[in-house]
C-alpha cells in the first residue's frame, strides 16, 4: 500500500513536471532559446542564448548594402569640368629621320586623344554581329564610331619613347560653352 | 575755322583714311581646310588646302593668329615656314572627328579623321608680320 502510495506520487509528479516543460514548449520565447536540463543533473547552470529571429518576408526586405558609385560629373553653372585624356600613336616604319618620326607619331597621338575626349563628353555608338552557324560562332564583329566636333583642347605633355608618342590633353568644359 | 599751327584735324583725317586703305588693300581672304587620317595608330595622309577666295566672305574676324614673315606676302610659303605653329592653331580653332573603330574575329582595325571644314580666313599683310583671323 505504502508502495502503491509512493508510486502514485512519484507518477502525479512526473506528470505536472511534464506539463510545465509542455507550456514552455508551447510558448517560448520569440528571441530566447532554454536549454533545460531534463534529468536535473547537469552540472553547468543552464546557458540561455539570445537568439534573434527574423521573419523570413522582412529577411527578403532587408537590403543589402550597395557598393557606393562615384557621383557623376555634372555640368554646374559655377563648376567647371576637366577631362584630361592619353592619347597613343607610334610611328611608320618608313621615316627619314627620328624627328620626323616623332612629328608624325605625335600627330597620330594628337588625333587619338581627341577622339578619347569626344568619347567621354559625347559618346560612342556600338554596333556588334555575330554569325552562328551549327552551333558555332562563325563570325564575330564590333564596330564603335564616333563623330563630334572638338575645339580648345589643350596639350598637357608630350612623351616619346621606342617609337610610341603619347601626348596628354585636356579640355576645361564650362556651362557658359553650351548654354543658348 | 582754321586754328594757328595749320589745318591740324584735317591732316590727321587724310593720313588715318590713307592708311586704312592700305590696310584694306593689303587685307585679303583665302579659303583653308585641313585634314589628315590616322589608320591603326598612325598617321596615313595629312592634307592642307589654300586659295584665295574668289568671293568676298562674309562675317567677323575671331581668334586671330600671327605669322613672322619677313616680307613675305605668298600664303603657302608662309603658312609652309610656320607650319607647325599654324596647325596648332588650327586645332585649337576646332576640329571634326570621325572615328570608326572594327573588331571582327579579334582583330581590331581604327580609322581616324580630323577635318577643319573649309573656312574663309582674312589675312592681313604687313612688312615683317601677318595677322590671320577665321571669319564667321
Amino acid at each position: 500500500m505504502k508502495y502503491s502510495l509512493i508510486l502514485v506520487a512519484l507518477l502525479g509528479f512526473s506528470a505536472s513536471a511534464a506539463m510545465a516543460t509542455e507550456v514552455k514548449q508551447e510558448a517560448p520565447e520569440p528571441t530566447n532559446i532554454t536549454v533545460v536540463c531534463p534529468t536535473g543533473s547537469c552540472e553547468k547552470a543552464p546557458v540561455v542564448q539570445k537568439v534573434e529571429v527574423i521573419n523570413p518576408i522582412e529577411l527578403a526586405k532587408v537590403e543589402e548594402p550597395k557598393p557606393q558609385t562615384q557621383k557623376e560629373d555634372v555640368l554646374d553653372e559655377n563648376q567647371d569640368i576637366i577631362i584630361s585624356v592619353v592619347g597613343q600613336g607610334v610611328a611608320p616604319m618608313n621615316t627619314s629621320s627620328p624627328a620626323q618620326a616623332y612629328a608624325l607619331a605625335k600627330r597620330a597621338a594628337v588625333a587619338d586623344a581627341y577622339r578619347l575626349i569626344a568619347e567621354k563628353v559625347k559618346g560612342v555608338r556600338i554596333d556588334g554581329q555575330d554569325l552562328i552557324k551549327n552551333m558555332m560562332v562563325k563570325r564575330s564583329t564590333v564596330r564603335t564610331s564616333v563623330k563630334a566636333m572638338v575645339r580648345n583642347a589643350n596639350i598637357v605633355e608630350t612623351t616619346f619613347k621606342e617609337g610610341l608618342c603619347e601626348v596628354e590633353m585636356e579640355i576645361i568644359l564650362s556651362h557658359s560653352d553650351f548654354a543658348q | 575755322m582754321r586754328s594757328r599751327d595749320g589745318n591740324h584735324t584735317f591732316s590727321l583725317r587724310l593720313c588715318s583714311v590713307i592708311l586704312f586703305n592700305s590696310l584694306a588693300l593689303n587685307a585679303s581672304e583665302f579659303l583653308i581646310s585641313y585634314s589628315y587620317i590616322v589608320k591603326d595608330a598612325t598617321l596615313y595622309n595629312e592634307t592642307i588646302q589654300i586659295s584665295k577666295a574668289m568671293k568676298k566672305c562674309s562675317g567677323t574676324p575671331q581668334k586671330s593668329f600671327i605669322f613672322d614673315t619677313n616680307g613675305e606676302k605668298d600664303l603657302k610659303k608662309i603658312i609652309s615656314k610656320n607650319n607647325e605653329d599654324f596647325i596648332n592653331y588650327i586645332h585649337g580653332l576646332g576640329l571634326h572627328i570621325i572615328h570608326n573603330d572594327k573588331t571582327k574575329n579579334l582583330q581590331h582595325s581604327s580609322f581616324t579623321k580630323l577635318t577643319l571644314k573649309t573656312t574663309c580666313f582674312k589675312v592681313d599683310f604687313n612688312d615683317n608680320f601677318a595677322k590671320i583671323a577665321p571669319l564667321k
